[in-house]
């Protein structure tokens, strides 16, 4: 081998195993003194590159996660002991369990699409019905309602841009987009079923 | 020992513990493990993504799927690899959906309109910062969290040819804007 190595056959000298061609490859790299100094570069820059500073969080993320996994928890309790007497919990708990009697094992992109637009459109009717806006809350719901409705905010945003992607991978995205869209809605019917639920409603 | 059974030692004392108490539903044993692993879990996210935001995101869904799922964790491998890959599919999810920003063409347009200034040495953090997603996440993976290229394909959803040619390009792009190009 009498020409230099490629930035390619380098990469491939640092990878586990042989494969073709690197036997004569890591021969010339040893008689190739430009070849070798090529080589140290590219390893000092993956040695800088983890040697970059770990960039860290501004804000703590806890109270939200816990928020969200507090939410799914009572969204399985209520499902499960029901609040039937509530009128106002049994109309937001008949959207979820309606819902969750919709959601399908896995259909066709588009119908699914369907489906999950469809889910949204009910969640969001049973929580314009309930009106929050009009209801005195406590600071914690209020925070967590707020941070669900900031995601949801952003994910519309992120929906209108999934215009722009190609046909073939547009449906795929929204579909996960809308679906993503269901579980905030859920979980936001959740804050507002559950706070309704300690006021006694 | 592997790189990321040391993490978990390192970032988790007596984490075989901690992970049963989370597994059994111990709320402070869960919140042990995301105090433990934020900081890599961000710094991951952050390096994927292009903002703030998004990294934040990212942190916050890689939490809440370790909650959810901490009782199918197998005990005997490293926390950090399964939190880690958690994470790294999230971020490259949030990827896929930004795809329309980072469109190969449009990412060499704008290169072109820039390359002026490659003259001038970038530094690493810049340079990393400058490259498409696709790239910046695969130079990441391989190069800094120890993917192999079938890891990174895997993950993707690509093949492994298509994470190769990417860590080379990736390669190409740095060398070029670090002036670490050979002139002979």
């Amino acid at each position: 081998m009498s020409a230099h190595l490629s930035l390619e056959q380098l990469l491939a000298l640092r990878e586990p195993g042989v494969e073709p061609g690197t036997t004569e490859a890591r021969d010339h790299l040893e008689r190739c003194a430009a070849c070798a100094e090529e080589f140290r570069r590219l390893e000092q820059r993956a040695a800088r590159l983890r040697a970059l500073p770990a960039l860290r969080p501004s804000r703590d993320q806890w109270a939200a996660v816990q928020g969200r996994l507090a939410a799914e928890q009572r969204r399985r309790r209520v499902r499960w002991a029901g609040v039937g007497s509530v009128a106002l919990a049994a109309s937001l708990l008949a959207a979820v369990v309606v819902r969750d009697l919709a959601a399908p094992a896995r259909l066709e992109a588009s119908t699914e699409l369907g489906s999950v637009m469809a889910q949204s459109r009910m969640l969001e009717e049973a929580i314009r019905a309930y009106g929050p806006e009009a209801r005195v809350v406590d600071g914690y719901t209020a925070a967590v309602a707020g941070q669900l409705e900031e995601r949801i905010a952003r994910l519309d945003r992120e929906l209108e841009s999934s215009q722009f992607l190609d046909a073939a991978e547009r449906q795929d995205v929204m579909v996960q987009l809308w679906r993503e869209r269901v579980g905030l809605l859920d979980a936001l019917v959740d804050v507002h079923l559950a706070s309704a639920s300690n006021v006694g409603l | 020992m592997s790189r990321t059974l040391v993490m978990d030692s390192f970032l988790l004392a007596d984490a075989e513990s901690v992970v049963a108490r989370a597994r059994a539903g111990d709320a402070a044993a869960l919140e042990a493990i995301y105090r433990a692993f934020e900081s890599p879990v961000y710094n991951l996210a952050r390096r994927i993504c292009r903002s703030v935001e998004d990294a934040e995101d990212v942190l916050q869904e890689t939490f809440f799927e370790v909650c959810r799922s901490i009782r199918t964790f197998r005990a005997e491998g490293s926390l950090w690899g399964w939190i880690r890959t958690i994470a790294a599919s999230k971020a490259l999810m949030r990827l896929r959906r930004n795809k329309y920003r980072d469109t190969d063409e449009l990412h060499d347009e704008v290169m072109a309109f820039r390359r002026e200034d490659v003259g001038l040495r970038m530094d690493l953090e810049a340079a990393l910062e400058r490259l498409s997603d696709t790239a910046r996440a695969v130079v990441w993976l391989h190069d800094v969290e120890g993917y192999t290229h079938d890891e990174i394909a895997a993950l993707m959803g690509k093949t492994t040819s298509f994470s190769k040619s990417q860590l080379a390009r990736a390669h190409h792009r740095l060398r070029r804007w670090l002036g670490e190009e050979v002139t002979a």
